[in-house]
């Protein structure tokens, strides 16, 4: 097929599409709400993702410290703790500091009111190691510890994380499967309406010689730009959401990191898109096959 | 020989035998009548020859090719040399004399400027002449015939097949476009028609192939038989 000739294909496109404006417009809305939820999980996930990584960078451990252990030990603890090997830096946090810091991430001055003036947590040190290959052997020095009660490190949540990414991306999965199954669906009901408006043209342009192609791309386009459209609006609406979910999560709970809007944006578009654009290439395949069988 | 039927038998799924061997075959420029009654396979045989369907059996010629063994580019060269007209017209509705015309041009992806001095001219060679802006539902149905006529030729096929061209018109506006078949054949296009009119085909005096259950029945020049 010539390029020239889309001049006479673009016309046969938007005309169909105006023609049956309802079913263009339901088709539209489904692939907005289905996209949307997808790049709102797409977003999610890379966030997740983030977390994790950021976490396992994390050189730091918090190793909790014993309700009755006596002030007297709180100094040799301090230099035990600084003797083990890959050990940077030791450095006491007070369980006052502590609900302190805690009520800074989260954005709330007045925790230990909230709390019903009791402070849960108990006394702390927070260790720094040399780099992340010596926290796994820190960690487990200070498990022998009897000083120590608990030991948090960013590893161990690490895991979690990706547990939970992994579990994110098989809901995500079969989420964006469902919803790409309903737009492929709705965009092939929108073509199939208009293969059925323009069955008469179709049959003309068959006898009168046209290449498949030719018949095959105002069908095609219709479909890429019932994809591109909901792509569009999808779009819009996912990052304004992420927008206000930024600034929400920065006021409140600022000990996250959650990737800026500058950093997600280039790859959420190429996702969006491309998506559309594969769903609506995809519905405007079924509807036509059997009319070109020639 | 342009066309050559060999051997032709069409079964529908149903199993109703509408064409039982029929060899036939048609020189170039030649004008023939298809007659029968009612169900004889006329329309049937009709649409193996323009390829919309499938023999059951057998196979048709056309220009030294087996049709029904054709690839695709091979299908899209025979179409483009080959018209076809319906007693239904099949126009589209909604659109005007030139953009109905216009469309067989598009469709084989010829350049706009040629579309644009094209259609005026096959319009008046069918009697049609400044008449692109109407739209064709407003068109009489003789005149409407006119324009599919016009959109089956504005190719320059080898061939004419025309299902029952006047079914729905009256005795008058079937006698003008049968002229207009007459001049086309005259152009040099073979014509292929199907009809059940007595009259027109006692009139024009061409090649008659009579079909009666799906069997050829008879072959000559001149009158109608059945
Ligand atoms: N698609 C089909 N499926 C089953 N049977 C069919 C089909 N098309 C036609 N027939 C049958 O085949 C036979 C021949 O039909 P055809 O349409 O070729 O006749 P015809 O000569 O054109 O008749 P008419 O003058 O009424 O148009 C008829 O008995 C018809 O009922
Ligand atoms: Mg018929």
């Amino acid at each position: 097929m010539k390029m020239k000739s889309f001049r006479y294909i673009f016309p046969q496109t938007f005309k169909s599409m105006l023609a049956n404006g309802w079913m263009t417009f339901a088709a539209v809305m489904t692939i907005t709400i289905s996209l949307f939820l997808c790049t709102l999980f797409w977003l999610l996930v890379i966030n997740v993702d983030a977390n994790a990584t950021a976490l396992e960078e994390d050189v730091r451990i918090s190793a909790y410290i014993k309700e009755d252990t006596q002030d007297y030990s709180y100094d040799r603890l301090y230099y035990d703790i600084l003797a083990i090997e890959g050990v940077e830096a030791v450095e006491y946090i007070s369980r006052e500091d502590g609900l302190k810091n805690i009520a800074g991430r989260f954005g709330n001055t007045d925790l230990l009111a909230a709390m019903g003036g009791v402070n849960p947590l108990p006394d702390c040190y927070s260790i720094t190691a040399e780099s992340k290959d010596h926290v796994a052997s820190i960690a487990k020095k200070l498990e022998s510890f009897t000083e120590i009660d608990d030991i948090r490190y960013g590893e161990e949540t690490v895991d979690r994380l990706f547990a939970l990414t992994d579990t994110l991306r098989i809901g995500g999965l079969i989420l964006m499967l469902l919803m790409a199954l309903a737009a492929v669906v709705l965009i092939s009901m929108s073509i199939r309406l208009t293969v059925m408006a323009r069955k008469k043209e179709i049959m003309v342009m068959k006898w009168t010689g046209a290449t498949n192609a030719f018949i095959r791309w105002p069908f095609i386009l219709e479909g890429l730009f019932l994809g591109l459209m909901g792509a569009v609006l999808a779009l819009g609406l996912a990052l304004v959401c992420y927008h206000y979910a930024l600034g929400y999560i920065a006021q409140y709970v600022s000990f996250l990191v959650v990737l800026p809007l500058s950093a997600v944006w280039q790859t959420t578009v190429l996702f969006a898109l491309g998506a559309g654009l594969l769903l609506g290439m995809l519905g405007s395949f079924f509807p036509l096959a059997r009319f070109l069988d020639v | 020989m342009l066309i050559q039927t060999v051997d032709l038998c069409k079964t529908y799924k149903n199993g109703l035998e509408a064409l039982h061997n029929i060899n036939l075959s048609i020189e170039p420029g030649e004008f023939v009548f298809l007659t029968g009654e009612s169900g004889a396979g006329k329309s049937t045989l009709i649409k193996l020859l323009f390829r919309e369907q499938q023999p059951t059996s057998g196979f048709i010629m056309i220009s030294g090719k087996n049709i029904n063994r054709l690839g695709r580019k091979d299908v899209v060269r025979l179409r483009r040399n080959t018209g076809v007209v319906f007693q239904d017209f099949r126009l589209m509705e909604n659109s005007n004399v030139f953009d109905n015309v216009a469309f067989a041009l598009k469709a084989v992806e010829r350049p706009w400027e040629e579309i644009k001095t094209r259609v005026p001219e096959v319009l008046e060679w069918v009697g049609l002449a400044g008449r692109e802006k109407e739209n064709v539902m407003h068109l009489s149905g003789g005149e409407q015939q006119r324009v599919a006529v016009a959109r089956a030729i504005i190719n320059d096929p080898l061939i004419l097949f025309a299902d029952e061209p006047t079914g729905d018109l009256d005795p008058n506006t079937s006698a003008e476009l049968m002229k207009l078949f007459e001049q086309i054949n005259a152009a040099g296009t073979t014509v292929v028609m199907a009809t059940h009119d007595q009259d027109i085909v006692e009139k024009m005096q061409k090649r008659v192939i009579t079909l009666r259950k799906g069997r050829l029945v008879n072959d000559a020049i001149g009158g109608f038989s059945l």
